[in-house]
């Protein structure tokens, strides 16, 4: 984005009225168009709100982190540079490069790294902080040649790459990996020595934009997509299986075809991070399974469903294994190596990525798993993710089984469900507003939060926070559904309530409620609904708990919700 | 030269949102009180990414209007300033 561009976006953003966007930008230098173009990214991802970015204060790093955790604001962006580790390392003082110098200067780096690393940690405790190291290419500071990295730079390294490593293991700190930012801002186009100078802001327009765009995704980063669905010839493995047989197709050095397997070993490492993986192929079902089968692949069966092997159009599978997974089109990424299937995929299921395999270049092929990657990739991943396929693979199997006839009360009975509710807000569940922001189908009211708002609600001390988790004899599904709300007396106001679509028909949300009520001894609960386009399965819920039509502010008494509550038989 | 003035007036109007686009041609440093050390920076740089050229610091104080920034930019365009 041009500095002009980034000026119209946010000259045409919203006004007063909208909901402010508050972010934090930290750094020691003036913080000019890096502030600009953060601004104008985060303003082109959230066009509803209106973004103000408050800084720091000039010249001191270490001050201006000190501020943020007073300022409530919904993100902080933190932006190192080699002067704020030591002003030597600076271009704006001279105060020696000696050779006698430099073990100095380490020296007050370190101190200033364990500074920074408190002060960092400090600020990520009042909202999520993004964080990059130095960007710009050393100053010529030590006596070693360009080309050679002296034992001075290489410890200076060691203490950032230390400082990174050790933020990084704080859930709410995500350090900008530079070999995104590398691959966009080449290190010899980076420093601005004029504006350095003259201004004290010491980056070029272009390495500015790049790095505004990625620490804009890093502060508030887009929802993960949740499922993938692949092809298998010339895809999950190379080779036409129907021609060549299972032991022809290949995914090896030997056979030229290795790229297959690195795609394999990616599919089988997002399926353990909980993304969902899904086979979309035309094929004669016994020889494609026999290729699955093989001892030697990487992606083994158990870590996918559904599998749609025949002969019809690929859209139609894709619709069966949408429905299986009941999540929207535009959550799924289909991968395939035909043009026309892509095309047909799409224009059925207009809001599905669609990613092309590419037939003969590894060099795209490997591009497409970096794109995979970055679409799926999540800050950590937790013991929901792991549960995911198998609580959705046997919620299917049932289904089968029963012919979908089976009478509900009785599967309900011998299910022997266990429902534990838990309010604790202090530390709050990173899956509760994980649940919260990604759940479309059972959500009250299609509220979203960034974490920085999430943390703001929570922190008011009338707010309560409910999780629960879900288990029957066929296994456990995990923490399913979040409900937030307030507390008076007697009365609650529900802000938000949302559930995973794995948990429907269990009758979760109607325990949910009579927790909600014996645990506060609650005489009404006030909704906050709101009808979403995709909230339907809540509406009807919605109707059916307050035995009318939900509409805003709806009110259920503790004698409306007993009379309405159908039998439960969750076991304690 | 009327394209020179309407993307200068595009600088001007991401430079001061707070001014309507009828009073930029007049905004001079004197006139508008909102114009500091920063959004002179912001403005030469809009300027320079916008028009591809480098403004040589000796000129930058004398860009203290609408109509100086402008007429510098026609000479550029017209064979190089004088």
């Amino acid at each position: 984005m041009k500095l002009l561009e980034a000026l119209e976006v946010l000259r045409n953003a919203p006004m007063v009225e909208a909901e402010a966007l508050p972010v934090c930008l930290v750094c020691g230098f003036t913080p000019l168009h890096l502030q600009t173009l953060i601004a104008a990214h985060l303003q082109q991802r959230f066009p509803h709100r209106r973004v103000r970015i408050e800084t720091g204060l000039y010249g001191d790093c270490l001050a201006g982190l000190k501020r943020v955790p007073a300022l409530q604001r919904e993100a902080s962006i933190v932006v190192l540079e080699w002067a704020d580790l030591d002003p030597r390392l600076g271009l704006r003082r001279l105060s020696g490069w000696s050779p006698a110098d430099l073990p100095d200067i380490l020296n007050t780096v370190a101190m200033r790294a364990a500074l920074l690393e408190e002060g960092i940690r400090c600020a990520a405790e009042a909202a999520p902080v993004a964080l990059t190291l130095p960007t710009l290419p050393l100053p010529p500071v030590s006596y070693t040649p360009g080309w050679q990295a002296g034992a001075f730079e290489l410890s200076l390294q060691e203490i950032l790459f230390k400082l990174g490593a050790t933020l990084a293991q704080r859930p709410s700190v995500r350090v900008l990996e530079h070999q995104a930012l590398d691959a966009r801002s080449p290190l010899r186009e980076r420093l601005d020595v004029k504006s350095t100078l003259s201004a004290d802001f010491p980056y070029t327009l272009a390495h500015t934009d790049v790095l505004a765009e990625l620490l804009a995704q890093a502060a508030l980063p887009p929802m993960p997509l949740k499922g993938i669905i692949t092809d298998l010839d010339n895809t999950l493995w190379s080779g036409i299986i129907g021609e060549v047989g299972a032991d022809g197709v290949s995914w090896d050095l030997d056979h030229r075809s290795q790229i297959h397997g690195l795609y394999q070993q990616l599919l089988r490492s997002l399926a353990d991070a909980g993304i969902l993986i899904a086979i979309a192929s035309k094929n004669a079902p016994e020889f494609a399974t026999e290729g699955l089968k093989r001892a030697d692949i990487l992606l083994p069966l158990d870590k996918v469903f559904p599998i749609e092997i025949q002969w019809g159009l690929k859209s139609e599978a894709v619709t069966r294994i949408l429905k299986a997974w009941n999540i929207g089109a535009d959550s799924v990424v289909f991968v395939d190596d035909s043009p026309t299937e892509l095309a047909e995929v799409q224009a059925t299921h207009p809001g599905i990525h669609t990613l092309r395999f590419p037939h003969g270049s590894d060099q795209q092929a490997y591009e497409l798993l970096e794109q995979l990657r970055t679409r799926f990739g999540k800050s950590a991943v937790s013991q929901e993710d792991a549960l995911r396929l198998e609580s959705i693979r046997s919620a299917y199997q049932r289904t089968s089984d029963s012919g979908g006839e089976s009478n509900p009360e009785d599967f309900l009975k011998q299910s022997e469900p266990v429902l534990t509710v838990a309010f604790h807000k202090d530390p709050p569940d990173p899956r509760a507003l994980e649940l919260v922001n990604k759940t479309n189908q059972f959500n009250l009211n299609g509220k979203r939060y960034t974490e920085g708002q999430w943390q703001t609600y929570l922190n008011q001390p009338e707010t309560e926070l409910m999780v629960a988790s879900y288990e029957d004899k066929y296994g456990a599904l995990g923490k399913i559904a979040v409900l937030t709300g307030r507390r008076d007396g007697a009365r609650f106001v529900v802000d938000s309530w949302v559930m995973s679509c794995r948990a429907f028909s269990r009758r979760i949300e109607f325990r949910c409620l009579q927790a909600l009520f014996d645990t506060f001894g609650l005489e009404e609960i006030r909704f906050d609904y709101a009808a979403t386009e995709r909230n339907g399965p809540l509406q009807d819920c919605m109707r059916e708990i307050l035995g009318a039509v939900p509409e805003a502010n709806s009110i259920l008494t503790r004698e409306a919700f007993l009379r309405n509550c159908p039998p439960l038989y969750f076991r304690e | 030269m009327a394209d020179i003035r309407e993307r200068l007036i595009r600088c001007f109007a991401g430079t001061f949102p707070e001014v309507s686009e009828a009073e930029l041609p007049a905004a001079s440093i004197a006139t508008l009180g909102i114009w500091d050390s920063l959004r002179s920076i912001t403005l030469m740089t809009v300027i320079e990414q916008e028009f591809g050229v480098e403004i040589p610091e000796e000129e930058l104080e004398q860009f203290v209007s609408f109509a100086l920034i402008e007429d510098y930019l026609e000479r550029e365009a017209g064979g190089g300033a004088s």
